[in-house]
């Protein structure tokens, strides 16, 4: 419940401040969302299960964001950086709906 | 991690020949929550009763990070939306200023060919009224002498007696009066010595010689005329200027010979004569001339 206050929380200070994005860091924004997402949803099938961590949590949301932007800044040195972000949506994509399916059939037992 | 490796070592094989995909999809999940609980489970301790303030602080943390990233790149993208709708209309824009500008061109290009045509009919129109000029222009200077003309006629030789004097010469009224007379016998076109006449030539004596055109001539001379040969020699002798030249011819023993030629070729006389430095032409006058000749 907390949980989801600090949520709140953030989105609101995003929304009222609106910090500039440095132009470097834009092209990572998006692909650094969709790990952070993959992350949340992953922490949040752990939650249903029962076998929730805080410390697993932490550093796989840490580590999926560094990750992920890291592989996408690797292509774009390599000329390869559209088609790695897609690579790297492709497989956090996957994962996604699969944590989602997961969480469906703990919410609706179907 | 080294611990679950050596605990998983012969799932390892299994894991290498499981699809890539399949792979994700089993390992959707952190495979750390399972390896913890597993380590909680054999710590037997509750799994869900041991948490540290501490750690639940960093949930509620790294959980508004999630937010403000998610709000970020909504607004980040929203604002580039905005920017690119602006380039969009942007061009929107200058598309429709060009084609505009293609339209005008269009309509300035089919203008332009319109006035191509009538220019075209009208330049057809001035060369046929040119041709018409040019003929009339011929026709003209061929009545008052100052075009070439050939034709059939007769070609008088005329030459002093041979023991003629200073007295007993041809003059330019003896000249005058045969002119007159070939004139009269219906001559179109006349020349003597080469000197062709016009209605501004004159034939006069300066001291002995003869001037025709502003033109020196001397004896013997040769009167070249263009007419219808049945009749200009014959008329030649009726009129009445012919007959007193054939009188005075023979008063002074000139030398006069008449032969009938075929093809009779006359010069133009000199274009500077027939410039008029005082008189002017009447439009009217032309138009009327030009309507009567075509009546």
């Amino acid at each position: 419940m907390i949980a989801v206050l600090g949520l709140l929380v953030g989105i609101v200070l995003g929304f009222v401040f609106q910090p500039d994005v440095p132009l470097g860091l834009e092209p990572y924004l998006p692909i650094a969302v969709v790990a952070a997402l993959d992350a949340v949803f992953g922490g949040l099938r752990a939650h249903l299960d029962g076998i929730f961590d805080d410390k697993v949590f932490v550093v796989s949301f840490l580590s999926n964001v560094v990750i992920a932007a890291g592989i996408v800044y690797m292509g774009d040195r390599l000329g390869v950086g559209g088609q790695l972000s897609t690579g790297v949506i492709v497989v956090l994509g996957i994962r996604i709906f699969t944590n989602v399916a997961a969480i469906r059939r703990h919410v609706f037992h179907a | 991690m080294s611990e679950v490796h050596h605990k998983h070592t012969p799932d390892a094989f299994e894991r290498v020949r499981t699809p890539l995909l399949t792979l994700i999809t089993q390992e959707s999940l952190d495979q750390d929550y399972e390896v913890v609980a597993r380590r909680a489970a054999t710590a037997d301790a509750p799994a869900g009763g041991r948490r540290p303030p501490r750690g639940r602080a960093a949930v509620v943390g790294v959980v508004a990070v999630f937010g403000l990233l998610v709000s970020i790149a909504a607004v980040q993208t929203s604002r580039n939306a905005d920017v690119d709708d602006a380039d969009r209309a942007e061009i929107i824009e200058r598309i429709d200023a060009r084609r505009d500008a293609v339209a005008d061109d269009q309509q300035k290009l089919s203008d332009l060919r319109d006035e191509n045509t009538s220019a075209e009919s009208t330049l057809v129109d001035l060369g046929d009224l040119l041709n018409r000029t040019q003929s009339q222009l011929r026709g003209l200077q061929a009545a008052t002498g100052f075009a070439a003309v050939t034709g059939p006629g007769i070609k008088i030789s005329l030459d002093n007696a041979s023991y003629a004097d200073a007295t007993s010469t041809i003059r330019d009224s003896d000249l005058a009066l045969l002119v007159d007379a070939l004139w009269s016998a219906g001559a179109e076109a006349i020349a003597i010595n080469g000197q062709r006449l016009t209605p501004m030539t004159g034939i006069r004596n300066v001291s002995t010689a003869i001037e025709v055109n502003r033109v020196g001539i001397a004896a013997p001379y040769t009167v070249l005329a263009i007419g219808d040969r049945s009749t200009l020699a014959s008329g030649l002798l009726d009129s009445g200027s012919g007959l007193a030249f054939s009188t005075l011819a023979e008063q002074y023993g000139f030398q006069f010979d008449v032969d009938n030629e075929d093809d009779l070729r006359l010069p133009a006389a000199p274009a500077d004569i027939g410039r008029l430095r005082s008189a002017k032409t009447e439009p009217d006058s032309v138009n009327r001339a030009e309507e009567e000749g075509t009546s």
